[in-house]
């Protein structure tokens, strides 16, 4: 079991491998997107990612969610990732980083 | 994963030969129109104009919104098409009707060739209506975007139902009335029915996901929906029964304050949208619905007689179904395709690659000067054709339907790119 400082530490990491997650079409990451509701690292080998999109009806949905998973499994390999899919609360723009709302020239 | 529906995602092999056949149609229809650009100085019941516009109508803008379809239908509906091997059957149906229909009107031998391949395309038709009827039918989600497919593609059937009985008509005149009247109505049916609500349901869901806009007020699209499907079908039956009544002008009203709602939907979107800078594909994306606001003021204008004169109401009844198909639709073909086509083929091309290695992105796929030029050339494209429409100027024509072959080779330039790629190493 680790600390909870490693474990933010970790989480923090996490967080930055998202960042190379582009949404092929707005070309902004998922993680500026805010597509990105909660990492929850157990301190062992397990990791809870819960995500979103911006639409259901995402047509890119699959290619995102696949980005996600292959550069996780890539980047720690000594993890296991539970990625989950999450409509609630659905995405707004809200959710979006300083950064994110730069990009779309908001 | 609960909810994602794109594992539902038709094999690229029913959507991608749709935009072969589209592209191809696209070319030929404006080297036809550079050889006869005249035809749009004279009426518009000639057979090289007749050929040009469904050349239009059904090569280039049907068939590349089949294939869209197919691609988009999950995506809509969350459920897949009923089945893809009736798609895939479909598709040579409609290729082979289409190309030799478009060569009956421009040859206009009437008395074997045009009846056969209108049958050809009519059993298209009804292949299409069905698999997507059954599709709608067995959806999970009924939103209004379904409702709007299902019930264009119906109009869609019925406008193939009237064209094949007009054709028909030729050899054994079983008609009461001339040629042009049912053929009013014809166009109406396929301008109103199926280009007008296709777009409409597909836009609304389209169009707010590429801005990035949300919280839209859904009503003004059941609003949009109920007024042209009414005033159509007030429209054709009046047509059909009376030759046209005194009601005309109003059942036009109808349909026009249907498009007027979707519009103001769309404005809504592009108020409140994230994204403030356009793309490409979204400039001729506005461009389209700005355009769709001309043939609401030619269409009244027609149906009010107005001006009274008969040779201008002839230009006026031209440039209206000119501004709708090159204008409204062509436009949004022209800016979608980049919203749509890179997508389709960069998954194809590099689902093996998502996640494990640097890819391109999409947009890289075209050459974004090439498009910009395209967007250049087709702006004054439009504007001369339809000048030189209204004063019945050949010389104008001519160059506007060069500046619109300019267009077109572009787009064909950047389609091409995108179909001809090969997957790039970026390590």
């Amino acid at each position: 079991m680790k600390s909870s400082e490693e474990i933010l530490k970790i989480e923090g990491e996490i967080r930055q491998h998202l960042k190379t997650v582009m949404d092929p079409e707005v070309e902004v990451n998922i993680v500026d997107l805010g597509l990105i509701y909660r990492i929850e690292y157990d301190g062992e080998s397990s990791v809870d990612v819960d995500m979103t999109l911006s639409t259901p009806a995402c047509p890119l949905g699959d290619a995102i969610i696949l980005n996600v998973n292959e550069v996780l499994k890539a980047n720690m390999q000594d993890l296991k990732f539970n990625v989950q899919l999450v409509w609630d609360p659905p995405w707004s723009p809200e959710q979006m980083t300083e950064e994110g709302r730069e990009i779309l020239g908001m | 994963m609960d909810g994602l529906k794109t594992d539902l995602a038709p094999s690229q092999n029913v959507v991608i030969p749709h935009f072969i056949y589209s592209t191809v149609s696209f070319l030929v229809l404006a080297i036809m129109l550079v050889i006869s650009s005249d035809s749009l100085a004279g009426h518009y019941f000639q057979p090289s104009l007749l050929a040009i516009t469904h050349v239009a109508v059904l090569g280039w803008a049907t068939m590349i919104i089949f294939g869209a379809l197919y691609q988009l239908i999950p995506v809509i509906m969350e459920a897949a098409l009923f089945s893809e091997t009736l798609a895939r059957i479909n598709f040579w149906i409609l290729a082979i009707g289409i190309t030799f229909f478009a060569i009956s009107l421009w040859l206009f031998s009437y008395e074997l060739l045009m009846p056969i391949a209108s049958i050809i395309v009519l059993l298209g038709f009804m292949l299409f209506s069905l698999n997507i009827t059954i599709t709608s039918i067995k959806a999970d989600k009924k939103e209004i975007q379904t409702w709007f497919i299902g019930t264009a593609s119906i109009w869609l059937f019925l406008t193939g139902l009237l064209g094949t009985l007009i054709v028909f008509n030729y050899r054994f005149n079983f008609f009461d009335q001339i040629h042009l009247h049912y053929l009013k109505i014809h166009a109406h049916l396929g301008m109103a029915g199926w280009f007008i609500l296709l777009i409409m349901g597909v836009g609304s869901l389209l169009l707010p996901m590429f801005f990035i806009s949300h919280k839209l007020n859904k009503k003004k699209m059941i609003l949009a929906y109920f007024l042209v499907n009414i005033g159509l079908l007030a429209l054709s039956l009046d047509w059909w029964f009376t030759g046209g009544s005194k009601l005309i002008p109003l059942y036009g009203l109808i349909i026009s304050g249907g498009i007027l709602s979707f519009i103001s939907f769309v404005y809504d979107s592009y108020k409140k949208r994230m994204r403030k800078k356009l793309d490409i594909g979204m400039k001729f994306s506005v461009l389209s619905i700005l355009l769709f606001l001309a043939p609401i003021v030619l269409g009244l204008m027609a149906a009010l007689r107005f001006p009274n004169s008969m040779q201008l109401l002839n230009r006026i009844s031209l440039l209206y179904g000119f501004v709708f198909i090159m204008g409204f639709i062509g436009s949004m073909i022209l800016g979608q395709i980049y919203k749509t086509l890179p997508f389709i083929i960069w998954l194809d091309k590099y689902k093996d690659r998502i996640g494990k290695e640097k890819t391109i992105m999409p947009r890289e796929l075209y050459s974004e000067k090439m498009a910009s030029f395209q967007f250049w050339t087709y702006v004054p494209a439009i504007v001369l054709l339809s000048a030189g429409i209204l004063i019945s100027n050949k010389l104008i024509l001519l160059i506007g339907s060069i500046f619109l072959l300019l267009c077109t080779l572009s787009y064909v330039w950047n389609v091409s790119m995108m179909f001809l790629h090969k997957p790039k190493d970026l390590k």
